[in-house]
């Protein structure tokens, strides 16, 4: 964390350090502090505008906006990182081995890679939608189903990359095990490309996840996902515009912010892009 | 004595941003009609120097000394604006890899009526213009040169390709032309058969040439005077002619000794010993003092003498090696 | 030559996949497909029936040999909700939300060509540093959201641009042989339905085009700036060419190709991401066909969905590369 501060050339790289950790924390507590139950209907107070009571109003149901967002931090980040380990582990998996076995086997994957790489992930993730049934896991599959390829050609390079490096040919000389030189040499070689790759993913995984449960294929609507809390919102935007303001909000505050620390750790940790 | 065609005083150049002195108190100049040689290691700063110059080279600037052209001193700004004007028309340029100072998508002809349309105003799509263009290219020994008017530049050999970028700058008549290591990406006999195309068509125009190179033997041929660069440092100016006769600089005669020549085997050539010194090794001392075999405390203590009156048979050795006797 | 042949078969292979995927989509991770296509509420006897009748029992090989020639032969099935034929459906669904699509790209190229070019050659100064942080904003930005706070904002408190739809009520009878409002308009020489339909994709439009047109700068700005490093560029400066005719005549042309293989990317995402927009503004399309077959839990039309847009996604890549093709010098050597 402290070594993430002192990459920060400037007050919005820092700024969004801040608004970063304040999300993940709010991901982690944020039921704790919610002052009210996030899914409590209460018709006699629906669209009550932001007041001291209700610091971000009510909705069209009467439910606490801010404790449906406290609480929703934790559905909207949790299933951005489930799907990014996932896929980043499965990807990166596939990547190595791809590259360590070489010839007609690797070329193959990356073909399928690649076939694969172009398919819309919200139009696959609503087949998935259809045919298991929607929800916010169905929603986390389907886009673990289209996201790992980036992540095994991101691997394969990098690894293909190492494999041709002078210390690769002395480790070989010395008789080093496959399983010791992909723990010794391939991944902590490989890891500050994934750590931004997964930085930049962040927000397109999260704006995916919260798109989905707007279209009513993800997280369904009482939930207080951010995107499924927009969708409810909907029809009370001309009378209850934060409603619909403070989800949406804060889904672009979060994927701008990692956009900046993910533009902020390549600039750092990747050695392609320092030109300067 | 003449007005020199272009004179560099103490010029000193540095980077963007960390401001780095990379190239130091370079003076020399070139008058009209000759054929001036810049040598120097890989990395020794010719590239940097003669692009800033010319307003090149986007990511560093003149950071001191004059520049002057045809008598005329340019202003100093950190972009030599001025300087970029006389591109084109009074300067030409070769750059240094044939392979990609070519407009991939832009038809070979098109480069060229481009070229005189820049220069003379000659409308591009005339035909005296396409005439002119097809003749240049004739005259720098392009076989057909109709039929390479109307082709791509992939459609040619690295050497044919170097004789084209020539060709565009010959279109455009300068009274300069700056070839920066033409051939390097050429084998050898390719190399000196464009060479000596080059410099005699410049010749017989009467255009002056500074051609860069590392490769002392060629420039020995071919040049009346040359220039010797070290570290961004400029460590002799001597006539070709002149050199041998009389003791000379001890990096341009390690240099020499470098040279595989007649009666010399292999075990003959001295390779110079340790790594050279890139660009930008600053102000202090002699940037070969640590490879220098007559090194003495003195020239890593002392500054290089300025040499902002850059006559004939300068030498900046601290111990006075080089110079004319 | 190779090259065509390759391309051909990268083709076929995406195709082979694709097919595959919403095979297994629809009849095999959707359950059983005899339960499907029998409703809620049948027996078992008539369940085994049809089993039977739609060759569930054979090996699952033959059924999606058997699968894939039906789909060549253009039967994607009858829709669960609309009673039709899914093909015919689609056949009209997919004009509006072409016509969106191609808008919204039209927009994305009108931005992103010359900021990324523009960027490039300024790259890291103050306002190459504005417009990244203006990409990383629209690269967050959710496109539901946006096209709500756009359509409240700029039709409804402004009444700038219509709400929804895609005409409005006057010229509710229009229609043409294409199914694209735009071209049907001029065709007709009906030039205030042009402007009507116009205006009701404008909004539409820009919503979904901001988040590729964010990834549309970045990716033409790094192709922008690999070509400015080049020599021939040099020689061009050497040549006396002033900036503009640097960047125009020169770098854009280059620097446009690699670009080019991602907007062809871009459109079958686009076409994708029309399931965002066109429920929020009113409008007919594939996106709107595709919720709608979602929640009423029609596998076949939703699979019929993403075959056809990964069809569009398929068509879209292949003719980039042909123009990108028949715009390189190579091929006008031979040509
Ligand atoms: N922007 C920059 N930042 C840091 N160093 C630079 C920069 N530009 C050039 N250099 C360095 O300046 C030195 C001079 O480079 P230059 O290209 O002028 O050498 P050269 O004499 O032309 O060599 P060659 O014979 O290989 O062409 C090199 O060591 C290069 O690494
Ligand atoms: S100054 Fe000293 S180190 Fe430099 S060339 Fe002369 S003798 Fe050698
Ligand atoms: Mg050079």
């Amino acid at each position: 964390m402290s070594t993430l501060w002192t990459y920060a050339r400037s007050n919005i790289e820092r700024t969004a350090l801040i608004v970063a950790a304040l999300v993940i924390l709010m991901a982690l507590f944020g039921g704790l502090l919610a002052p009210f139950d996030p899914l409590k209907i209460d018709f006699r107070s629906k669209i009550l505008p932001p007041s001291p009571e209700h610091w971000l109003g009510t909705d069209g149901s009467g439910r606490d906006v801010l404790s449906r967002l406290l609480v929703g931090a934790q559905m909207t980040l949790a299933s951005t990182a489930v799907v990014l380990v996932v896929v980043a582990t499965f990807g990166c998996a596939v990547g190595i081995f791809s590259a360590l076995v070489g010839g007609a086997v690797d070329n193959m994957l990356m073909r399928l890679a690649d076939v694969w790489l172009g398919f819309p992930p919200l139009i696959l993730a609503l087949g998935f939608a259809a045919a298991l049934g929607a929800s916010l896991e169905a929603a986390i599959w389907a886009l673990i189903f289209s996201w790992w390829p980036n992540y095994a050609r991101l691997t394969r390079m990098v690894t293909v990359d190492i494999l041709s490096r002078k210390f690769i040919a002395s480790a070989d000389a010395l008789g080093v095990g496959t399983g010791a030189k992909i723990f010794r040499y391939i991944l902590p070689n490989a890891f500050d490309v994934l750590i931004v790759q997964v930085t930049l993913d962040i927000s397109a995984i999260m704006l995916a996840i919260s798109g989905l449960s707007f279209i009513g294929v993800g997280a369904q609507i009482p939930l207080p996902e951010w995107g499924a809390m927009i969708a409810d919102g909907r029809s009370y935007v001309a009378n209850g515009w934060w409603i619909v303001l403070a989800p949406g909000l804060m889904i672009f505050l979060t994927a701008f912010s990692f956009n900046i620390i993910g533009d902020m750790l390549r600039r750092e940790l990747d050695p392609t892009s320092r030109r300067r | 004595m003449t007005v020199p065609l272009l004179e560099l005083r103490d010029v000193t150049i540095a980077l963007r941003g960390s401001n780095r002195r990379m190239v130091t108190g370079v003076g020399l100049s070139v008058s009209v009609g000759e054929v001036f040689g810049v040598v120097g290691e890989s990395g020794s700063g010719k590239t940097l120097l003669t692009r800033t110059v010319f307003g090149l080279q986007d990511d560093t600037y003149l950071a001191g000394g004059t520049v002057s052209f045809a008598g005329r001193t340019l202003p100093l700004d950190g972009y030599m604006k001025a300087a970029r004007k006389l591109l084109g028309g009074e300067v030409g340029f070769v750059p240094q890899d044939p392979y990609s100072s070519l407009n991939p998508t832009m038809r070979v002809g098109e480069q060229i009526t481009e070229a005189l349309y820049l220069a003379k105003r000659m409308p591009m799509n005339g035909t005296a213009t396409r005439q002119a263009a097809i003749d240049v290219l004739g005259e720098v020994g392009i076989p057909e040169p109709e039929l390479a008017f109307r082709q791509f530049p992939d459609q040619f050999s690295g050497g044919m390709r170097q004789r084209i970028v020539f060709a565009i700058a010959l279109a455009q008549d300068p009274k300069l032309l700056i070839a920066d290591e033409p051939t390097t990406a050429l084998d050898a006999i390719t190399q000196r058969r464009v060479i000596e195309l080059m410099l005699d068509r410049c010749r017989t125009r009467g255009m002056a040439v500074i051609l860069i190179s590392h490769n002392l033997e060629l420039l020995r041929q071919s040049v009346d005077r040359l220039a010797v660069l070290y570290g961004g440092q400029l460590h002799n100016i001597a006539e070709t002619a002149a050199i041998g006769h009389h003791t000379i600089h001890p990096y341009t005669e390690a240099l020499f000794d470098c040279i595989p020549s007649k009666g010399k085997t292999l075990e003959d050539i001295r390779a110079i010993r340790g790594e050279p010194a890139g660009a930008g090794f600053g102000l202090k001392g002699c940037a070969f003092a640590s490879r220098c075999r007559y090194a003495e405390p003195i020239c890593v203590e002392s500054d290089l003498p300025l040499n902002s009156a850059a006559q004939n048979g300068f030498t900046a050795c601290l111990l006075g090696r080089g110079a004319p006797q | 030559m190779t090259y065509a042949i390759q391309r051909i078969a990268f083709s076929i292979l995406s195709l082979f996949i694709l097919l595959l995927t919403t095979f297994l989509l629809s009849h095999v991770m959707a359950g059983d497909p005899a339960i499907v296509a029998a409703g809620p509420n049948a027996g078992a006897a008539k369940i085994e029936a049809l089993r039977q009748q739609m060759g569930l029992n054979d090996p699952i090989f033959i059924q999606f040999f058997i699968y894939c020639g039906s789909i060549l032969r253009g039967d994607l099935g009858t829709s669960w909700f609309t009673q039709q034929p899914i093909a015919q459906d689609l056949l009209r669904e997919l004009p509006p939300s072409l016509e969106l699509v191609l808008l919204a790209m039209l927009i994305n190229l009108a931005v992103s060509m010359p900021l990324g070019l523009i960027t490039a050659r300024y790259a890291h100064s103050k306002f190459d540093d504005m417009v990244r942080l203006v990409v990383m904003a629209g690269a967050g930005l959710p496109v539901f959201w946006i096209a709500i706070l756009l359509q409240q904002i700029v039709a409804g408190n402004w009444g700038l641009l219509p709400i929804a739809g895609r005409l409005s009520f006057a010229n509710r009878s229009f229609s043409g042989p294409t199914g694209f409002y735009l071209f049907d308009s001029l065709l007709a020489g009906n030039v205030s339905v042009f402007f009507d339909a116009l205006a009701h994709l404008l909004l539409p439009a820009i919503a979904l085009s901001l988040l590729f047109t964010a990834v549309g700068v970045r990716i033409t700005r790094t192709s922008m700036i690999n070509e400015f490093r080049k020599d021939y560029v040099t020689l061009a400066r050497a040549k006396g060419a002033g900036e503009a005719r640097v960047m125009f005549r020169h770098v854009f042309p280059n620097g446009a190709t690699p670009a080019l293989t991602v907007f062809g990317m871009q459109f079958g995402w686009m076409l994708g991401a029309t399931v965002l927009v066109e429920e929020i503004f009113g409008r007919p399309g594939i996106g709107r066909y595709a919720i709608k077959a979602v929640t009423q839990s029609d596998i076949h039309a939703v699979v019929a969905v993403v075959l056809i847009i990964g069809v569009v996604f398929l068509v879209a890549n292949l003719l980039v590369d042909i123009l990108v093709y028949a715009l390189s010098p190579r091929k006008q050597r031979a040509g």
